[in-house]
């Protein structure tokens, strides 16, 4: 059983669509996109829906996309430059957040949309011009090429290389870990142009086209059995000059620049869904106990302290998206909403996993398999985007300020 | 933020006139009306409430502010005081006590110049322990004061007593509280939360100053990653604590006082000193275990501060419970 918050809106909330005022009124916009949300039958589809596997689901979320976009909501907070509407970084948290309230999924390409845009926008204006467009649209979406099979957590020690020939780079090496990478048109590269012993300073980002001549992506199963990650062969595909996001060199620095919508917009979006969720599992629990089923002891306090831990998440991810939305510069201290993020995962799908017990283990519907490749991929909330260590050891030198740990 | 109010210069200075009026320990309520506090709080209740219990909690000081925020939002109701009022606090969580008595509860100090103890009570017997029903009446203070005997717990120096056992027979009039007991347990639970992040932040500062200085192995063992990432923990507790409580103020006007949103912070706040206290006393080894540390000092008040008006466990348990009878999952924070 899914319930959904209905919201009851009258006709005059639904009545503003001029897109000067949803750009520059958040409320006019949170208030219209309920209104939207609530009345528009073809979201439907997409209600309590299971897939049967990870490229049919980011398809059919691409699919909704362009639901989005033709109703102009995903538009705002993208400047109109690049398929947008204008307004900012709040717009986008908003539409998160009611799409999750209204029992719908948040379609999975905006998770890269939300690391891979903003730089984008920022740094390749051009590119962001010629390409965004169409990801808002649904119709193509983009990976993330930073980690390399000898650089992980230490990113800055990674090897795959361009090589400047002319109006073009050369690209040879590999990339490992790129989510939606088995699918996405698009890949967004961390790569070494500088000498192997530059570190941070001889990196570049480079966009290109993934059907480039010369790559290669090998879709990585997780452990549920889901394509959700993706290795990466660079063999001389020849990426033009002007795909570079940022000047040649300046790579490190649009990769901090991108970590704070990583670590920011992520965390936001994540805990809107988180919320989704547990509200499906409160509902799948309370139909077993009205089937005389009996909880393990403790659920009621757990329950209540998963819900608390969303709110905690919510509360500080808002005050960053403000932040950003503001044009503040989020700092090191974006790596407690990772920790807190990271901490609603596992705690949420280990809640699943323990009150659905046996049905977990043996349950072959769809709805507990949902449950179960969650589970498997919240294990990954301490993991990418900078582990959990490294998050910590982020606060521990930036924040506490304490002495360094040893080399 | 637009809204008016309290400036961050002028916050800081009220918060250096705090430090230095809790450290000197003397009379609270008459330092507090020097500084002109009553206007201050009028100005921007949510920052001076937050700065006030902070600097409290950091001072480990005693007193019964905590008594004028509670009362603040119980007068109204109220027959007009005799003269000065203290609050009896439930024992568990906010439910209030059994009518028929004898009454018991906890109070924040002695009962010297008070002349009458508001004594939150339930206003069936049947719901006594349920938070629904609370009537309001008062006690004359001496009744109260020869049930009471001081706290000899885990923290002894907070100045608290428990009441045990006062007669319930000659308390004055009833007067059904309405929402007033709840305003003012979410508007206690939202002072007190304030009050642990100081303790929180004191303790977090005592373990980073002494990792920072304590050499092993001929390094600072703040340079060891095992005790790093504790102290990163502790500071995402507090952190955290801070956020969800400026959104439990955000709802603090409601016809409820906020309730749901201060519960929540209340449950974080008693998550948070958990977590705090248990880091924060590994790192500093046996010297946080020693009675000369400053640290158990704050483990104990922290603890304390928990268990007033709901501990992290009770109010988990509570909230989950309701939840799973189908209560609404709230999404409490909005961009």
């Amino acid at each position: 059983m899914t319930t959904t918050a209905a919201t009851t809106t009258t006709a005059a909330e639904a009545a503003v669509t001029d897109p000067a005022v949803l750009r520059d009124d958040l409320d006019a916009y949170a208030r219209g996109l309920r209104a939207w949300l609530a009345s528009e039958p073809a979201l439907d589809r997409w209600r309590g829906r299971h897939y049967p596997n990870t490229e049919e689901r980011i398809a059919d979320h691409g699919l909704l996309m362009g639901v989005l976009f033709r109703a102009g909501w995903n538009r705002y907070g993208w400047p109109e430059s690049a398929g947008g509407l204008g307004g900012d970084e709040r717009h986008r948290a908003v539409l998160y957040d009611g799409l999750a309230a209204a029992g719908l999924p948040i379609p999975a390409p905006h998770l890269m949309l939300e690391t891979l845009g903003p730089p984008v926008v920022h740094f390749a204006p051009e590119l962001a011009a010629a390409y965004l467009p169409a990801y808002l649209r649904g119709e193509e979406w983009w990976g993330q090429g930073f980690s390399e099979p000898e650089a992980g957590s230490d990113l800055a020690s990674l090897r795959c290389r361009a090589r400047r020939e002319g109006d073009t780079y050369i690209l040879s090496g590999s990339k490992l870990w790129t989510s939606h990478g088995a699918t996405s048109s698009r890949l967004v590269c961390l790569v070494r142009t500088g000498t192997p012993e530059s570190r941070h300073r001889g990196l570049s980002m480079i966009m290109l086209d993934a059907d480039t001549p010369g790559v290669t992506i090998r879709p990585i199963a997780l452990a549920s059995g889901e394509n959700e990650l993706a290795e990466v062969f660079f063999d001389d595909a020849v990426v033009p000059a002007s795909n570079l996001v940022g000047d040649e060199g300046k790579g490190w620095a649009v990769a901090m620049y991108l970590l704070q919508w990583e670590r920011a917009m992520y965390a936001w979006l994540s805990a809107a869904d988180a919320l989704r969720r547990l509200r499906d599992l409160r509902g799948q629990v309370a139909t077993r106990l009205a089937a005389g089923a009996r909880l393990p002891d403790g659920s009621a306090a757990r329950l209540g302290s998963v819900y608390e831990q969303i709110i905690a998440l919510r509360a500080r991810s808002a005050g960053t998206v403000r932040r950003l939305a503001a044009g503040d510069t989020v700092g090191p201290e974006a790596s407690v909403d990772k920790v807190l993020l990271a901490t609603v995962e596992i705690s949420l799908f280990d809640l699943a996993r323990d009150l659905l017990g046996t049905e977990f283990v043996l349950g072959a519907t769809d709805e507990v398999r949902a449950w179960r490749n969650e589970w498997w991929f919240s294990r990954s909330a301490t993991i990418l985007g900078g582990s959990a260590e490294v998050q910590r050891t982020i606060i521990a030198d930036h924040v506490l300020g304490l002495p360094k740990e040893a080399k | 933020m637009t809204t008016p109010g309290l400036d961050d210069a002028t916050a800081e200075l009220l918060a250096g006139s705090l430090r230095e009026v809790l450290a000197e320990g003397g009379d609270l309520t008459a330092a507090l009306a020097e500084l002109g506090w009553a206007d201050v709080l009028a100005d921007d209740p949510a920052r001076a409430t937050t700065l006030l219990f902070t600097e409290h909690g950091r001072a480990l000081a005693h007193s019964r502010v905590l008594d004028d925020v509670l009362l603040a939002e119980l007068a109204g109701g109220l027959p007009a005081a005799t003269g000065p009022r203290a609050l009896l606090y439930p024992l568990h969580s906010d439910h209030p006590a059994d009518p028929r008595g004898p009454l018991t509860g906890l109070l924040l100090g002695g009962l010297d110049g008070i002349a009458e103890v508001v004594v939150p009570t339930a206003l069936d017997p049947a719901d006594a322990g349920d938070t629904a029903g609370a009537t309001l009446r008062i006690l004359p203070a001496d009744l109260v004061a020869a049930a009471a005997q001081p706290v000899r717990g885990f923290d002894t120096a907070a100045g608290w007593l428990t009441v045990s056992a006062a007669p319930a027979g000659p308390a004055g009039p009833a007067t059904p509280a309405g929402d007033a007991w709840t305003r003012a347990v979410a508007a206690g639970r939202r002072a007190l939360a304030a009050e642990i992040i100081g303790g929180c932040e004191a303790a977090l500062a005592i373990a980073v100053a002494h990792t920072s200085a304590r050499v092993q192995y001929g390094r600072s063992i703040a340079t060891f990653q095992a005790v790093r990432h504790r102290l990163a923990e502790a500071h995402v507790a507090v952190e955290s604590l801070r956020s969800e409580l400026t959104v439990a103020w955000g709802s603090a006007g409601q016809a409820d006082g906020g309730a749901w949103a201060a519960r929540l912070v209340k449950l974080r706040a008693g998550l948070a000193q958990a977590e705090v206290m248990r880091h924060a006393v590994q790192v500093c080894g046996a010297m946080g275990l020693s009675l000369e540390s400053e640290l158990h000092r704050f483990v104990a008040r922290t603890a304390a501060l928990d268990l007033l008006l709901g501990d992290h466990r009770t109010l988990a348990e509570q909230l989950g419970t309701e939840l799973l009878a189908g209560a609404e999952l709230e999404p409490v924070v909005a961009i």
